[in-house]
């Protein structure tokens, strides 16, 4: 425990300067490379859609700032192809889900999106950014998480189970190029709602 | 999205904590000065004691509510919720137990963030709807964040010696004629568990205030925590009053405290819920106009 977290624990502060850190969205460019690597050494096929999960607030100025994500994915749509639509969950967390064929547009729109809310100034309220990957028989997810600043992977088997064995195989094989979460107990699941659907769905 | 700094109450915090400092030096040098130490067996005793009560704290206080730990497909809507806002307070999923009570609480315990547990009772999941329970264990997690059960059990140990001295002193009196008369030794120890007893009242509470705007940074809706609270006051007075006393040691715990019309307003563990929601609608004014 360091110095500052002394003092905030001595305050009861943590809880909140924590939950209100801003995250940084710099990280999720290092996805370009990892679609990469998904597909020539693991076989994995992207799923064409990406997500970004937040959580939301009591407040006219969030409103504004899901306004003007809205507003900057439509002209990235306009301008790169990359479709969206929004996504409230069974937990009351948001999606804006990205569809696109290219990866690189995946990545660049979640970012977009991401740096957005942070210029808002709501950059806290971002939970993760989840990329799908499957191969005939199962779905895979790279889910950001920005809370801890780190990915991790996540591998559901039906709408409540994960398959921890293929998890640490890609988080072996991506180790090298993401900064994987090393912290098991952080990696939390996003159950899709049913099985074989995507957490977004 | 960042409320603006409470500095009264870190303010409050800080002087409640340097009294109970001073208040324990001179508690020491009491102890040194008249010789008292050497129930230095004792003293030992107890720091044994405490320290096995907060490293025990997860345990102890699900035993004394008679509660039990729930695993995911017992209870899966209950741990989503809780796998999301630990998610959004950047911690590890506490153990989930529920306390089969009709009396709508919450609590939180053990000694640190990887051993935490959280607790709700059934009457909280069947009064709260799900933006408010939210609320309610968004704050339960800013106790955990906070490190609420370590501040506290440090802040009370020399207390809980003060009052062994006044409860067991008497065993103690010596044959050493320049030692002072054992009740001097007791009087001290009253007063100075007395006036600890309301220090740590207050700094009780004042984690409470610190742990509802943990809970509004969390789920980023103060106004929910404030009707959960509301509705859980509203409930409190209706529950009748036999199921209540065997809880009363564990109210330092709950979210809300359980009333009991002979303990003052300054003994009391939490701040009134009026105050509370007070300070929620501050941070939700503050969310519209800031």
């Amino acid at each position: 425990m360091g110095l500052f977290e002394t003092i905030r624990s001595v305050f009861g502060t943590n809880a909140e300067s924590d939950a209100t850190r801003a995250a940084d969205p710099e990280d999720l460019f290092g996805m370009s490379t990892a679609y990469m690597t998904m597909e020539a050494d693991l076989g994995y096929d992207h799923a064409g859609e990406a997500a970004l999960c937040f959580s939301g607030v009591d407040s006219t100025a969030f409103a504004d700032a899901v306004d003007e994500v809205e507003a900057i994915l439509d002209a990235g749509e306009a301008e790169t192809g990359t479709g969206f639509h929004q996504h409230t969950d069974d937990h009351g967390y948001r999606w804006f889900v990205l569809e696109d064929d290219d990866p690189e547009d995946l990545v660049t729109s979640v970012h977009f999106a991401a740096d957005t809310f942070v210029e808002s100034g709501f950059g806290s309220r971002l939970l993760a950014a989840v990329f799908g990957f499957e191969t005939d028989d199962r779905r895979a997810y790279w889910i950001y998480s920005f809370r801890r600043g780190a990915y991790y992977p996540f591998v559901p088997t039906g709408s409540s189970d994960r398959d921890e064995r293929v998890e640490f195989k890609l988080q072996s094989v991506l180790e090298s190029e993401l900064d994987v979460e090393d912290d098991e107990s952080y990696w939390y699941p996003l159950w899709p709602d049913a099985s074989g659907d995507h957490p977004w769905e | 999205m960042e409320w603006s700094t409470d500095w009264g109450l870190r303010g409050r915090m800080a002087f409640t904590m340097f009294l109970l400092f001073a208040l324990y030096l001179v508690f020491i040098a009491f102890l040194l000065e008249t010789g008292m130490i050497s129930m230095g067996g004792a003293i030992v005793f107890m720091g044994a004691f405490s320290f096995i009560q907060y490293y025990y704290s997860d345990k102890l206080a699900l035993r004394s509510m008679g509660a039990r730990t729930v695993e995911p497909d017992e209870a899966p809507e209950l741990h989503r919720t809780i796998e999301r806002l630990s998610q959004q307070a950047d911690l590890p999923k506490p153990t989930v137990a529920i306390a089969d009570t009709q009396v709508p609480n919450a609590f939180a315990t053990g000694r640190n963030q990887r051993n935490a547990t959280v607790c709700v009772t059934t009457g909280l999941l069947n009064t709260l709807n799900q933006d408010e329970l939210d609320g309610v264990i968004a704050h339960e997690l800013a106790h955990v964040k906070n490190r609420d059960v370590m501040v506290m059990t440090i802040a009370s140990f020399l207390s809980t010696i003060a009052f062994f001295v006044v409860r067991w002193g008497w065993l103690f009196a010596g044959d050493d004629r320049n030692a002072p008369p054992v009740w001097v030794a007791i009087a001290v120890s009253l007063v100075i568990w007395m006036i600890s007893f309301l220090l740590i009242r207050a700094l009780s509470r004042y984690r409470e205030f610190a742990a509802d705007r943990g809970a509004a940074s969390i789920t980023g809706n103060p106004s929910a925590l404030a009707s959960a609270l509301q509705r859980i006051d509203g409930r409190m007075d209706r529950v009748p009053s036999e199921d209540l006393r065997q809880e009363a040691e564990m109210n330092a715990f709950f979210i809300i405290p359980i009333r009991s019309g002979i303990i003052g307003k300054l003994a009391s563990t939490h701040p009134s819920t009026e105050r509370r929601i007070e300070r929620l609608r501050d941070l939700e004014r503050e969310l519209e106009t800031a």
